[in-house]
């Protein structure tokens, strides 16, 4: 799960980061209003943080601009901004949800989970394909009741994996998805995290679609 | 705003000086017109007598046994009938005294008794008499001296014409009352004028009052329509300091707003580096930052309301609010999947007050309901007709827990929550009972008939846009 998050306080954009990479997400970050803007048009985010009081573009005006070009990413405002009356204008200018600063950090994560989850149309935090079942509250995979002993990448993979069940996701969409920006994007290791994967699954979860990518779903 | 006792009336003022100089002006033109004729006419009056005193004394003879003799009537008819008003009569002028030896058919077997003075030869003299029946006479005299001819003896002679004063006050009377009869008129035609000239010339003044009304009661932000030019520059004044008045508002709101983002990303950030730490110095950040971030949401909210609520003019319809606040409560409690019902809410239902501040009212209330709703909200509108004016009842319902009556009051007070399970700052019941209040309004807690918590709140209502005549 790869999130983008929009904050102009250094520390606190710090803090964030670092919070949602312990959490098991690729995080990537900005720092003003046309950075984000660009950032969130060209790459592929499951969630967006935005602050809204940005230099050089006002948030609300980079959320409008985002969807005037079609991302529908869930985008979650993070602001101090906490009247009303702004709620009402980020809902409208197509935010998902709104949380004010100062928050708790469990109160933001379960968010964020919750937004994810809902743009994947899902109901229940625990994600669960036939004996394989993912908690996205504390990141644990279990088979059949085992815990999985998963690295973060491997977890991210399997994550993305859930969350599309039955799709084709396709190897460039796991690169997307699984890894930050500025990181050392390689597809190849992406069939290494598969095959570490298929190993400690039970067989045929996940499924090779030649030439398209992969396809997760409970044996039939 | 109290009302200061009135010091008059402008119409009543100008319309009394106007009509005191009306009355006034005709009382003393119908005197002085009215002397003028009388002059006049008595001028007229006498100056037949003479006509009438000439032609009796150019008649004059004397026979020659010295007594006098007319050579020919007088023209004038009346002269002949009895008691017509207007006599002659030629008095011998010496010390026998005999008055009446000649005179004038109308006078009959009376004689006028004319007073005994000496005047010099042909001077005329003028006398009030009493004539034939104690009737009041206007009289000429004229002393005449006949020398002695061959023919007669000659002598002196007293010629006397008089007239009936009331041939004179006839056509007086009769001018009077016409006279009369016009000034009333006149001065009733100025009065109407006067009336009118103050109600037309005080008109703009009334659409000042009904410009201000629209101000007061919400439906206009500033003074509107066209004035007279010795208005405009009051009006000019007004709409400047309503401008400078709202300006300043505007100002005080960004300025709140500032500071919030200022202190909300510190506080942010203190509370990050303080999560997940079991120690003492993490517990106690966590306290105070908890703390100081409910000081500056309440005091944004007060300081906010505070400047709302004295800015004139503002209203806000109730409609576009609630669907506004009933997506973004769809959205922010997706996860809950929760039925929000709104009642019909007609756009008759105005505000009086600003949107912002109505928004946070009912985006306070909206979200508690959601927050602790089971599966229902419903949000219902009216208008509440009391003695204290018209106002708006908003009603909230939730199928919730509810709160206990005897905690009502408690969650009304700043910072108290009633439950801690679900997160919050404790504020959003007492910032909606503040701004209502600041409104001149109220938030009361009770029972929802869907089993949780009903809160209404009391809102001044604002007449819909229109109904206050003009544009």
């Amino acid at each position: 799960m790869r999130v983008l998050v929009v904050e102009d306080d250094g520390v606190l954009r710090g803090q964030l980061v670092s919070t949602l990479e312990a959490a098991g997400y690729a995080v990537d970050s900005a720092d003003n209003g046309i950075d984000a803007q660009h950032l969130g048009t060209t790459g592929s985010y499951d969630a967006v943080l935005l602050d809204l009081g940005l230099p050089r573009l006002d948030g609300l005006s980079v959320l409008r601009n985002w969807r005037a070009v079609g991302r529908t990413m869930p985008v979650l405002i993070l602001t101090a901004r906490d009247s009303w009356h702004e709620k009402v204008a980020g809902i409208d200018a197509g935010a998902d949800d709104y949380l004010a600063k100062p928050f708790h950090v469990e109160e933001l994560l379960a968010r964020l989970r919750a937004l994810i989850r809902r743009a994947g149309g899902h109901a229940s935090a625990e994600l669960v394909c036939g004996p394989l079942c993912l908690d996205t509250r504390n990141g644990r995979a279990s088979v059949a009741g085992q815990v999985l002993a998963l690295t973060s990448h491997e977890y991210r993979v399997l994550a993305y994996l859930m969350h599309h069940q039955g799709e084709v996701v396709s190897r460039s969409d796991l690169v997307e998805h699984i890894y930050a920006q500025d990181f050392d994007r390689d597809s190849n290791t992406i069939e290494v995290f598969i095959a570490r994967l298929r190993k400690k699954l039970p067989p045929g979860l996940i499924e090779t679609i030649r030439g398209l990518g992969y396809r997760l779903g409970a044996p039939r | 705003m109290t009302a200061m006792p009135a010091r008059g009336s402008l119409r009543l003022r100008l319309l009394a000086g106007t009509l005191f100089g009306v009355a006034a002006l005709i009382v003393v033109a119908g005197w002085g017109l009215d002397n003028l004729f009388r002059e006049h006419v008595a001028r007229q009056f006498r100056a037949e007598l003479a006509t009438h005193l000439d032609q009796l004394t150019a008649h004059l003879v004397v026979d020659e046994g010295g007594r006098p003799k007319l050579s020919a009537a007088l023209s004038d008819p009346r002269f002949s009938r009895p008691d017509s008003g207007l006599y002659w009569q030629i008095d011998p002028a010496d010390e026998t005294g005999a008055g009446g030896a000649l005179r004038s058919r109308s006078l009959w077997d009376d004689v006028l008794g004319v007073p005994a003075d000496v005047a010099a030869d042909g001077t005329v003299h003028e006398h009030r008499l009493d004539g034939p029946g104690g009737i009041p006479l206007c009289a000429l005299e004229r002393r005449v001296h006949f020398e002695d001819t061959p023919d007669s003896p000659g002598g002196h002679f007293r010629l006397i014409v008089a007239a009936d004063e009331r041939l004179m006050a006839e056509p007086v009377a009769r001018f009077r009352g016409a006279l009369w009869i016009a000034l009333g008129l006149l001065s009733a035609g100025l009065g109407l004028a006067a009336l009118i000239q103050v109600i037309v010339g005080l008109a703009p003044l009334r659409q000042l009052r009904i410009a201000l009304a629209r101000v007061h009661e919400g439906s206009a932000q500033r003074l509107e329509g066209e004035f007279p030019a010795e208005v405009m520059p009051l009006i000019d004044d007004f709409n400047s300091v309503l401008a400078r008045n709202a300006e300043v508002v505007e100002r005080a709101r960004t300025q709140a707003g500032n500071l919030a983002h200022a202190l909300k990303t510190p506080l942010s950030v203190l509370a990050n580096a303080s999560a997940g730490r079991e120690d003492e110095l993490a517990a106690l950040v966590r306290a105070q930052v908890a703390a100081a971030q409910r000081h500056v949401q309440s005091h944004l909210a007060r300081a906010k309301a505070a400047a709302a609520a004295s800015l004139p003019g503002a209203r806000t319809a109730l409609r576009p609010v609630v669907d506004g606040l009933l997506r973004t409560m769809h959205r922010l409690h997706a996860a809950r999947s929760l039925d929000l019902v709104a009642g019909p809410i007609g756009d008759s239902l105005v505000f009086r007050g600003e949107e912002q501040d109505l928004q946070e009212m009912l985006g306070n209330l909206l979200d508690n309901a959601c927050k602790w709703a089971r599966s229902r909200v419903e949000i219902s509108a009216g208008i509440d007709s009391g003695a204290g004016g018209t106002s708006l009842l908003i009603t909230i319902d939730d199928d919730g827990c509810g709160i206990p009556a005897s905690q009502r009051d408690a969650v009304l007070r700043r910072g108290v929550r009633a439950d801690e399970r679900i997160p919050g700052s404790g504020l959003g019941l007492s910032i909606a009972d503040d701004l209502a209040q600041l409104y001149g309004g109220r938030l009361l807690l009770g029972d929802s008939p869907l089993g949780g918590l009903r809160a209404r709140l009391r809102l001044p209502a604002a007449s819909p846009a229109g109904a206050l005549g003009g544009s």
